[in-house]
């Protein structure tokens, strides 16, 4: 039975898919919009999440107008997984660069033209995070923790769809305790999102103002493989428009105080995401918990 | 700097071990033949492991090298090679 309701959810998978493969990219937008919108209404406790989480931040005290950040916010989100699916289209071309603008600082570039040195890149869920893993794999391959799906056979139909360029999922659980550690010896980039509610692997890190569960994986990962490392978002500009920024590469030596170092390091890179959130709080996903206390 | 017995360095393991766990781990049969996975680190957690053996035994190790091995044992002796 079980795996009938898999194949039936492939099935309907696909079809979705051909229709967002062929349809125009427009059309799709619209498309996606209304399913927002209608996620929006349906899930009232993500939009209370959202919400709260926008007042809590400082960015709006008006429950009306946070509201209204907190759809565009979903908005949004559907939008990336648009752009995500039909971003081979628009980077793998050769005119890349009509779509994409980067301000890549000189010390990040550096590392990326270097075939022997890896990059750890931390991001947070804001813009779409899934274009800037799709630029910077033009450089050198990616790898990053994906949430593996519960169906098979849509497990490898996103594990096929990724495998277009050169970015490999890393399992959340993967047996491989050195796995991540593989893929910086090999000089690849390591692609981590930083800004989930980590539970027990985080530490508390202020994320504007209030203490909160950061993960400390691209911290540690920096402490100990002494790998370059860089903050990055990717800001939607227009339809199919965006900007990859990066910070310059973050530098901390292990001192001997292991929190103090996750800390400084964690730090910086709340500081990097509060300020690419002010400049434009609709495209961050404020519908996870960031703050469970 | 005086070099540590194998005993000490398998002591301090334990400790780090210890202090690296995110879920409670029975280290009451913590010897040589102990596997990475016995005491439960992942790719998360081994990042601490390394960390604390670099500023605590005093050995720097590169990741490469500690994720070989699958023992604590083995480990030891890495440790003791490169004159902890």
């Amino acid at each position: 039975m079980k795996t009938l309701i898999h194949l039936i959810e492939f099935g309907l998978a696909r079809i979705l898919l051909f229709l967002f493969d062929t349809l125009p990219y427009r059309f799709n937008c619209s498309v996606s919009k209304g399913a927002a919108n209608l996620w929006w209404w349906v899930d009232r406790k993500r939009q209370k999440v959202a919400t709260n989480n926008i007042i809590r931040s400082g960015i709006e005290t008006d429950p009306k107008k946070a509201r209204q950040i907190a759809k565009r916010s979903i908005q949004n989100f559907s939008m990336m997984l648009v752009e995500s699916l039909r971003s081979d289209e628009y980077l793998e071309g050769e005119d890349w660069q009509n779509h994409i603008t980067l301000d890549i600082k000189p010390d990040v570039l550096e590392v990326l033209e270097d075939p022997e040195r890896p990059l750890i890149l931390a991001a947070g869920h804001f813009g779409n995070w899934e274009i800037a893993a799709h630029l910077v794999s033009r450089y050198k391959p990616v790898a990053g923790i994906t949430r593996g799906m519960n169906n098979p056979y849509i497990e490898k139909l996103v594990k096929s769809r990724k495998g277009r360029y050169r970015f490999r999922p890393i399992p959340k659980h993967d047996n491989n305790a050195g796995r991540l550690i593989e893929e910086l010896n090999q000089k690849n980039i390591l692609a981590l999102l930083f800004d989930q509610h980590a539970g027990k692997y985080g530490v508390m890190i202020d994320f504007f103002g209030h203490p909160a569960a950061t993960f400390k994986t691209t911290a540690m990962l920096h402490l100990v493989t002494k790998a370059p490392l860089c903050y990055a978002d990717c800001v939607r500009t227009g339809p199919m428009q965006f900007t990859v920024t990066t910070s310059h590469l973050i530098k901390q030596a292990p001192t001997g105080n292991k929190q103090d170092d996750i800390k400084a390091i964690l730090t910086t890179m709340n500081e990097h995401l509060e300020h690419t959130i002010r400049k434009d709080p609709a495209q961050y996903l404020w519908a996870h918990r960031r703050w469970r206390d | 700097m005086n070099s540590l017995s194998k005993e000490e360095i398998m002591a301090k393991l334990k400790s780090i071990v210890e202090d690296s766990a995110t879920e409670p781990v029975d280290l009451s049969n913590f010897g040589p033949e102990t596997t990475v996975e016995d005491v439960g680190l992942d790719s998360l957690t081994i990042l601490d492991l390394l960390y604390d053996i670099e500023q605590e035994i005093g050995v720097e190790v590169e990741a490469k090298e500690i994720i070989a091995f699958r023992t604590i044992g083995e480990i030891t002796q890495l440790l003791i090679d490169k004159g902890a």
